[in-house]
């Protein structure tokens, strides 16, 4: 058989199908010799007309972002000139250096951290635990409970804000995390998302275990959660950020400056009748690295193709 | 293939089967308590408080009055509410499938070994991770009727009467979709990149080995193994389609006039913006009742095809 | 194995995270009120960049040692959707700053504040700009402390390039006549335009309100017509930046004033303290000057229209009394002299106040500028209503589609005056 189980790296494919498989014999080597080499250079040719489309598309998608980039050297007053000035006249390097005193930069970080981890590590761990509960076991009303969960994703956060503030308020929770993880660690969509991709894995892996004398929740923990580890990271990584980008949330509730995360930092300089964008701009460039250092690390786990464990044979 | 085997689970005596259930019953819910104890408390309870609201009029310092279906009414009479559904059936429309299928063709394109795709992979979730504002100003910039690259391209090859954009009520909304469209699916593919990881290399190598072509591959292996993947993204689309909200703010504001008005925007206005809960919560139980009718509908086929 | 060391590292992290997290970290907790003292609660936006609130807190808390002021920090932006949604929870907050009448006539249509005659009573009250927006059938919920009103400014390097006066005692035609002559083409190529009129509605329509004695609320709106002529009749000539592009791409004022990209800005004073203040940081080197907006006819009285930004107290206060008492320092003299000393305009207008106005480092002290200070009417921005909101809604939708052209000015004013009479007025 293959060797699946040492490639951790992606399978080789093409139009994301392998494009090889199976052990080669020699007489196979040598009279497909002519062949592999057309057929490598086919695989080339593709490779540098994907590279190709790839280069075009990133620049595409990361126009924003430079202008972000430009924009966060430049001074407030010749942040939106028109027309777009694309390289800053006079580079304002002291926009990086300010921001930190200008506003509490790195408490915001802090705090915007804190919400994250927390709430990411909430929601992975008993978003997990109920997908399999209403992917794997069966029980009256489970479909119902799950259409409810659903149900309440199509609500636009709007429509029960208010009602959830009055409650929030009699708790006394207003202006602390605590009313914010709460609201966000238990939400359906990490319940939705683990259910869909649970619902990939063949029950017979479970029945196996099962006779094997595993409790469900052993199941859970030793088969199924290393089986997802993609839809866990995934869950993990866009958890992580939506709560940082999230602004309406700590707007109503964290109403301290200590408490305040780094979107609401950044709003601060949107004042009453104009906006220092210059400086909005430093602090989103400075915002964006912690999310992009969770991605090239989650990216790991996407790569990371099926562990062994009960596929094969 | 799932459900099969579920049918096909051997009958056990009636005793066994109903200690059974009652052993899956405690089980099951073991697994969903905690996170079902906070979606009860915190979400759950604040959605149907709101719809309740949406049978009384309640300016938040008196106490709520009932009003039974005025608000409804109020609703279907005012010209503002047909508007933002137009607008909003309209974005999803456009939203939905064109994320998608982008979302899904870049996920085939960097599901490969290539060296750097890691490189690529990141820069394509660049557009979701930008601040809005800075989406907002570039791509209105972009569409800028006059000076900007889009139609002086437009312009070249020919075009003599290149839309007006966001300037233009008629083409306001088709630059908002391409603009959310542009930005979203970055956040779908790494659902399409998760899901095609799951695909077992044994089914592509048993196609191959009988002589399909990488077409017949796709469309007979990677696509129905998808099917739960793509549930999800069609679902999370579709509804976070209509609840579309902070993209539309930042880019138009609704404007010009009210040409991208969305529910989700009418109901923040009329809510906190004017403190009219009770209708605002009016206009959330209708907008909640056709995302529910749209996702239900798509339950259902998903299920006729499993089967 | 590396899941474990990954979980080992995840709980580190959230571990060293959850001490600083539970405290906040991005500042120092609340002091609580010390032994003695009255703790006022008063809701501010963007405290640190807002230095009028600082001003007033300091000022009134060395007049009165036993009273210790909290502000209540809320984000510029949404200020209201947050009030909003704390009145609507039953916070305790002492006093509310009225950022806009529109807000206030809502608050007050709620029952959400607190009846204060007993406080404008012992003010000022001829002298006391604004403080009819804030009168409800012979009660008042809130005073003024701030009145901001629009003039014009210009810059004066530029008309002295084009060889033109100062602007004083503009009429609307003189006005379009210079800003066509000052706009040019500079070596760079970048276009300096005569005018830049900002997006918002009240450019146009509040201007006209204030001079045609119009009634924003009234659901007619003929006298729009011929400041819309006006303002259409500048973006087609290219004196102004066209409204589409300064929409989409969010211009800042500021930027095409202190980039010397425009030549006159009709604006409200509320920019002179910033334009003072990026002066001193060095940030522009703008040759600026004030002067009265333009009127219909020239040497009649100069009609201009402004807002009035006030205090009031919560229904659900904890400190009643103490906050009526801030509210009174605050509108009254002292406040006054306070925030002037800084450049913020008061609403209690007197000589005393004026000079003390004047002697604001880097503020223009020619004839034409103190001119433009003291305008002989001033209009309200918009009637305060509870009909306000909703009509301020759909008076903005409709001045979008004018100023891009997809309605004619007639059409538009039409529309306008349906909707309104519709969907506000119920007719």
């Amino acid at each position: 058989m293959t060797n699946m189980a040492e490639d951790l790296k992606a399978p080789d494919l093409e139009d994301g199908v392998p494009s090889r498989g199976g052990a080669i014999s020699p007489e196979d080597r040598r009279r497909s010799q002519r062949k592999m080499s057309t057929r490598e250079q086919k695989k080339r040719t593709t490779d540098v007309v994907i590279y190709g489309v790839l280069v075009v598309l990133v620049v595409a998608l990361m126009v924003p972002f430079i202008w972000m980039l430009s924009s966060s050297l430049k001074e407030n007053n010749q942040v939106l000139t028109v027309p777009i000035q694309w390289i800053p006249s006079e580079f304002v390097w002291s926009n990086y250096t300010d921001i930190w005193t200008r506003i509490p930069m790195m408490g915001y970080l802090q705090n915007s951290l804190y919400l994250a981890v927390i709430i990411t590590c909430l929601q992975v761990l008993t978003g997990s635990l109920a997908a399999y509960g209403f992917s794997k076991v069966r029980f009256p009303g489970r479909d119902v409970l799950f259409l409810a969960y659903i149900g309440t994703i199509a609500v636009p956060w709007q429509a029960y804000m208010v009602p959830q503030y009055i409650m929030m308020q009699q708790l006394g929770l207003t202006n602390s995390f605590n009313a914010l993880i709460l609201l966000q660690a238990f939400g359906a969509f990490g319940v939705f998302l683990m259910r869909q991709y649970y619902m990939t894995i063949p029950d017979e892996l479970c029945e196996a275990a099962r006779i094997d004398g595993l409790s469900e929740y052993g199941i859970w923990a030793r088969v199924i959660l290393p089986l997802s580890k993609p839809a866990l990271a995934s869950l993990a990584l866009l958890t992580f950020v939506n709560t940082w980008n999230d602004y309406m949330g700590p707007f109503i509730y964290l109403t301290s400056n200590r408490l305040w995360t780094v979107q609401l930092g950044l709003r601060s300089f949107v004042g009453q009748f104009d906006a220092e964008y210059a400086m909005i701009m430093t602090g989103s460039v400075i915002s964006v690295i912690p999310i992009l250092l969770i991605f090239l690390v989650g990216q790991r786990y996407f790569i990371q193709g099926i562990a062994t464990s009960g596929m094969k044979g | 293939m799932t459900a099969e085997t579920l049918k096909r689970a051997p009958a056990v005596h009636s005793r066994g089967n109903r200690k059974q259930a009652r052993r899956n019953t405690l089980i099951g819910w073991t697994f969903i308590l905690p996170n079902f104890l906070g979606f009860l408390a915190f979400t759950l309870i604040p959605v149907l408080a709101a719809f309740a609201l949406s049978f009384m009029e309640w300016t938040s310092f008196s106490a709520p009055r009932w009003v039974g279906l005025a608000n409804f009414q109020r609703m279907v009479q005012s010209d503002t509410f047909w508007v933002a559904l137009r607008n909003t059936v309209l974005y999803a429309l456009g939203h939905v499938p064109l994320t998608m299928a982008l979302a899904l063709v870049l996920a085939l394109l960097l599901n490969r070994k290539l060296k750097g795709i890691g490189f690529f992979r990141v820069a394509i979730f660049f557009p979701y991770i930008t601040s809005l504002v800075a989406v907002a100003v570039v791509w209105n910039m972009l569409f800028s009727p006059d000076s900007g690259p889009i139609n002086q391209f437009l312009h070249a090859v020919g075009i003599a009467n290149a839309p007006g954009w966001t300037s233009s009520s008629d083409w306001a909304m088709p630059a908002v979709i391409i603009t959310s469209v542009w930005r979203d699916m970055g956040y779908y593919m790494i659902l399409y990149l998760a899901g095609l990881q799951a695909i077992p290399t044994e089914l592509y190598e048993a196609a191959e080995v009988d002589g399909a072509s990488p077409w017949q591959r796709f469309w007979n292996v990677t696509l129905p193994s998808l099917r739960p993947t793509t549930f999800f993204v069609v679902v999370m689309l579709t509804v976070s389609s209509f609840k579309v909200f902070d993209l539309i703010v930042v880019m138009t504001n609704g404007g010009p006039g009210r040409a991208t008005t969305v529910l989700s925007q009418l109901i923040y206005q009329e809510g906190i913006g004017e403190g009219k809960f009770g209708y605002s919560s009016a206009i959330s139980l209708v907008l909640f009742v056709i995302v529910l009718t749209v996702t239900v509908l798509q339950f259902k086929l998903q299920q006729r095809r499993e089967r | 194995m590396k899941r474990t060391t990954l979980a080992a590292i995840a709980l580190a992290v959230t571990a060293g995270l959850g001490m600083t997290g539970c405290a906040g970290a991005a500042g120092p907790a609340e002091p609580q009120a010390q032994e003695g003292k009255t703790r006022l609660t008063v809701s501010v936006w963007n405290y640190e960049g807002t230095p009028e609130f600082k001003a007033l807190f300091d000022g009134y808390e060395a007049a009165n040692p036993n009273v210790d002021i909290e502000p209540v920090d809320i984000l510029a932006e949404d200020y209201p959707q947050k009030v909003t949604t704390m009145l609507a929870g039953g916070d305790t907050t002492d006093v509310l700053t009225m950022k806009n009448v529109i807000d206030y006539s809502r608050y007050a249509g709620n029952g959400q504040l607190q009846e204060i005659n007993s406080v404008v009573d012992s003010l000022d009250k001829d002298n006391l700009a604004g403080l009819d927006a804030f009168d409800v059938d012979g009660k008042y919920f809130a005073a003024p402390y701030r009145q901001d009103f629009w003039l014009l400014y210009y810059n004066k390097d530029l008309f002295k390039a084009a060889g033109v006066e100062d602007p004083a005692d503009l009429t609307w035609d003189e006005y379009t006549a210079l800003a066509q002559k000052l706009t040019t083409k500079g070596a760079d190529g970048k276009t300096v335009y005569g005018t830049y009129h900002h997006i918002w509605r009240s450019v146009t329509q509040a201007i006209a309100a204030a001079q045609n004695n119009g009634d924003q609320i009234g659901g007619d709106y003929g006298f729009f017509e011929d400041q819309y002529n006006t303002a259409l009749g500048l973006q087609k000539s290219g004196a102004t930046l066209d409204f589409g592009t300064a929409k989409s791409q969010k211009t800042s004022y500021r930027t095409m004033f202190e980039t010397g990209q425009a030549a006159m800005m009709p604006m409200g004073t509320w920019y002179i303290s910033s334009l003072t203040q990026a002066k001193k940081d060095g940030k522009t080197n703008v040759n600026w000057g004030l002067a009265p907006m333009p009127q219909k006819k020239s040497g009649g009285d100069v009609t201009t229209f402004g807002s009035p930004t006030a205090f009031a107290v919560n229904k659900n206060a904890a400190h009643s009394e103490e906050a009526k008492k801030f509210i009174e320092w605050a509108a009254g003299e002292e406040g006054a002299k306070a925030i002037s000393k800084i450049g913020v305009v008061p609403a209690l207008q007197n000589d005393a106040v004026t000079d003390a106005y004047f002697k604001l480092d880097g503020l223009p002290t020619d004839e034409l500028s103190k001119k433009a200070f003291t305008p002989d009417e001033t209009a309200l921005e918009m009637p305060v209503s509870d009909k306000s909101a909703a009509t301020d809604k759909i008076l903005n939708q409709e001045h979008d589609l004018i100023m891009v052209g997809e309605r004619s000015v007639a059409d538009g004013i039409t529309e306008m005056g349906k909707r309104v009479k519709s969907e506000v007025l119920g007719q």
